[in-house]
């Protein structure tokens, strides 16, 4: 009998351009995780992970956009077994810089976990920011890097569909 | 001038438009209960003094364990996260016999909570449990 051998699959995006305000963000990751249910049914609990990683860049994003449009752009492709999201907003050359210089300083440290704990020490607990891109590293398991075009910045999360189950040392597993 | 926020009647019950927090007390002891969705731009202007004030409570009482309830809380964003930050750091700066730890209740259903508190208990390693 010859062998079954599976239909490739379709790479599955999503686009979605929106106009601040802030209160839609929460409406669109319940939207992202929905849609992620059904597009990464292959790997259990991604959605949650892409819809966090959705949730914390377009908050991200929208205080900074000059009151403009943020774009999100999500693509889901199975069989490369890869996962992006990549959120665009205009931004000045310094705000690009600075955030070019956070990311690269986040990358330095090769550890996550030990990033983002390191964040959370040294982050002011009374002011807003400095925590979403950390968690979206760890907690999301996606890799962050920015680009520049046209005076918008995108920046892009990435990494695997069927991610490897969180670990910590000498603990339990998620 | 900036504008100053109410005093809330209760410091022990907080509410903003989607979420809302508060100290509850069964026969299983006190329990902090969290419900609806953190995402404002800044939580913490709410949650810190309402965590200061939990906190406050009980130390005054010598608790050694509080269940804090995630069970009906939707999401949290990192802003919001910040406040259970918040919370390891004021319990780290107690004398040691009088420290107690979080034991967080959470919600299979909303998956996020487990990786947030896996983080949250490398982070409190003697301050945080989960169930």
């Amino acid at each position: 009998m010859p062998e079954m051998i599976p239909e490739p699959r379709q790479p599955v995006y999503l686009m979605l351009r929106m106009k601040p305000p802030w209160v839609f963000i929460d409406e669109i990751r319940r939207f992202v995780e929905s849609f992620c249910a059904c597009a990464c049914a292959v790997a259990a609990n991604r959605e949650s992970q892409l819809a966090l990683a959705v949730h914390e860049l377009m908050q991200n994003a929208v205080p900074h956009s000059h009151d403009e449009e943020v774009d999100l752009v999500l693509e889901v492709d199975p069989d490369a077994d890869r996962v992006e999201v990549a959120v665009t907003n205009r931004c000045t050359e310094a705000e690009f810089q600075s955030l070019k210089e956070r990311v690269a300083r986040m990358n330095s440290e090769p550890d996550a976990l030990r990033h983002y704990l390191a964040e959370m020490s040294t982050s002011p607990a009374t002011v807003r920011g400095g925590l979403g891109l950390a968690r979206v590293r760890f907690e999301a398991q996606l890799a962050l890097s920015v680009s520049r075009s046209g005076g918008r910045v995108t920046v892009h999360a990435s990494g695997a569909l069927r991610a490897p189950a969180l670990k910590i040392p000498g603990g339990s597993n998620v | 001038m900036s504008e100053s926020l109410p005093v809330p009647k209760n410091p022990l019950q907080v509410a903003d438009d989607k979420y809302s927090a508060l100290l509850a007390s069964d026969v299983q002891g006190p329990r902090v209960v969290f419900r609806g969705t953190i995402s404002t731009v800044n939580p913490a202007v709410i949650l810190n003094p309402f965590v200061d004030a939990v906190h406050g409570e009980l130390a005054r009482l010598g608790q050694k364990r509080i269940r804090v309830d995630l069970r009906e809380l939707e999401f949290c964003n990192s802003s919001g996260f910040k406040s259970f930050i918040h919370w390891i750091e004021r319990i780290g700066s107690l004398p040691e016999a009088k420290r107690y730890t979080l034991h967080f209740l959470s919600n299979p259903a909303r998956k996020w909570q487990r990786t947030s508190l896996l983080a949250l208990s490398c982070y409190g390693v003697n301050s945080v449990s989960m169930e």
